[in-house]
């Protein structure tokens, strides 16, 4: 047992503020192409994207299971290193953010995770063969090159089925069908992502001695209030979607929204069934790239697509590191509540300072733009 | 190599069933679409047998799609 109530109070908080900024940060990827195709009107297809993330955090603990048992020993793991972990998932989220890079707070997390335990308990407290190979980093390479065949291959069986129908009932079939499948994407991402956050809480209470951690099972109120946190990011997310709407989107038809919707939803959903704790980001955008490809290949932004790859590459080795920092900078404070209170009031500050610059960068006319 | 590392029995399952579940949905949704679009145009031209056919071929697909739903839910649930 490592840390008194104060610092799991500070941990469990911090976790669901990292489920909440992950609703956030994910609301553009659930509900984006529903409203991009018309499907539903942006205020609806948020709210029912919220409804669903928190339905969906309810109907498997897969995902929690290996979160918690199969990354890390939960017998050895402690508490600090669990913090490490989330704020270094925290800070790289907000960096990546800043910097518009498209980067996967699911790798964020586990990085973060694996980086603060290796310096506070050691390489033998990591499952690197069978866990962060077996079941995070090759099924997160897995699946979204999964999403991409099956969304190119449906718009193709799409097109051969209702070619010959006119274009106002296809448009206005599919349109009707993305509320099926947005809203099953909505739940797919609220079963794979929540139950990510459910893990690491679960792995805490290990830490702290209120769960064994021979059955790490997150108990109900870990549950719901994980639910709930993914479920207000998401709508809040929502807020920011609505005002730059249709700017940002790229274009897609009806029937190409509703096979990338449907691809990314099986994925996640088969993956969370199998307790794969993927990157729902860049499962969508797989399925989104491989609707558009499959209709024409230069209708697809290569240029964003190499710059996921890239964030796959790049995220888990830099959240690793960032969490092996921000154990040992909270360790220096000993092994009380000292070293959370600082490191938390440090990342708040951070994120404030960051959210200030970008949106005094909001209002300031770019050089180019007053040039144009 | 990597079938060493990785549960290759899991991710092969994984894949399967998010190939058949995602192009067996989107294909009986757009044979609704059809059997829906068709039945109205029949229906329309007044050739009632033809309407049924396709109204019925287009409930069926719509059945088809919420049970798959259903029951890939009741599978998550259940594991």
């Amino acid at each position: 047992m490592e840390g008194d109530l104060l610092t799991v109070a500070i941990v469990v908080g911090v976790a669901l503020a990292f489920d909440f900024t992950n609703g956030f940060h994910d609301t553009a990827n659930v509900v984006a192409t529903s409203v991009s195709t018309r499907a539903m009107p942006p205020r609806l297809a948020v709210g029912y994207a919220a409804i669903l993330n928190f339905v969906g955090a309810f109907i498997s603990l897969q995902v929690a299971a290996t979160v918690a048992e199969d990354v890390v020993n939960p017998a050895s793991i402690g508490l600090l290193a669990v913090f490490g972990g989330l704020v270094a998932a925290i800070a790289w989220n907000l960096v990546t953010w800043y910097f518009g890079l498209p980067s996967s707070s699911s790798h964020a997390l586990i990085g973060g995770i694996v980086g603060a335990v290796l310096v506070a308990d050691g390489a033998d407290a990591i499952f690197f063969k069978d866990g962060v190979l077996g079941k995070v980093m090759i099924p997160a390479l897995v699946a979204p090159t999964l999403a991409f065949a099956i969304a190119g291959l449906s718009i193709l069986l799409i097109y051969r089925i209702v070619g010959r129908l006119r274009p106002g009932s296809v448009t206005a079939g599919f349109r009707a069908g993305q509320v099926i499948s947005g809203g099953m994407l909505a739940l797919a991402h609220g079963t794979n992502d929540a139950q990510k956050t459910m893990g690491v809480i679960a792995l805490a209470l290990v830490a702290h001695g209120n769960l064994p951690a021979s059955d790490p099972t997150p108990p109900t109120w870990v549950v719901v209030s994980a639910a709930t946190a993914i479920a207000l990011g998401t709508y809040a997310g929502g807020w920011r979607i609505i005002k730059t709407m249709g700017s940002r989107i790229h274009k897609m038809d009806s029937a190409q929204g509703f096979a990338a919707q449907g691809a990314g939803a099986a994925v996640i959903l088969a993956s969370s069934q199998a307790g794969f704790p993927l990157s729902t980001t860049h499962t969508i955008s797989g399925a989104v790239i491989g609707s558009g490809a499959a209709k024409r290949l230069s209708a697809v932004r290569w240029g964003v697509a190499g710059n996921i790859v890239a964030a796959w590459v790049l995220t888990l080795p830099a959240a690793a590191a960032m969490g092996a920092v921000t154990y040992a900078v909270t360790r220096l404070f000993g092994t009380g509540a000292v070293g959370p209170v600082v490191v938390s009031v440090v990342i708040l500050a951070g994120g404030a300072l960051l959210f200030a610059r970008r949106a005094q960068q909001a209002r300031t006319p770019t050089t180019t733009a007053v040039e144009a | 190599m990597i079938g060493a590392i990785v549960d290759g029995g899991e991710l092969l399952h994984v894949a399967w069933v998010s190939l058949a579940s995602g192009l067996g949905v989107t294909a009986a949704w757009a044979v609704a679409i059809v059997g829906g679009s068709r039945a109205l145009e029949f229906g329309r031209d007044g050739r009632g047998v033809e309407a049924a056919i396709f109204a019925i071929l287009g409930l069926a697909a719509l059945v088809a799609v919420l049970a798959a739903i259903v029951l890939g839910i009741v599978a998550l649930i259940d594991k």
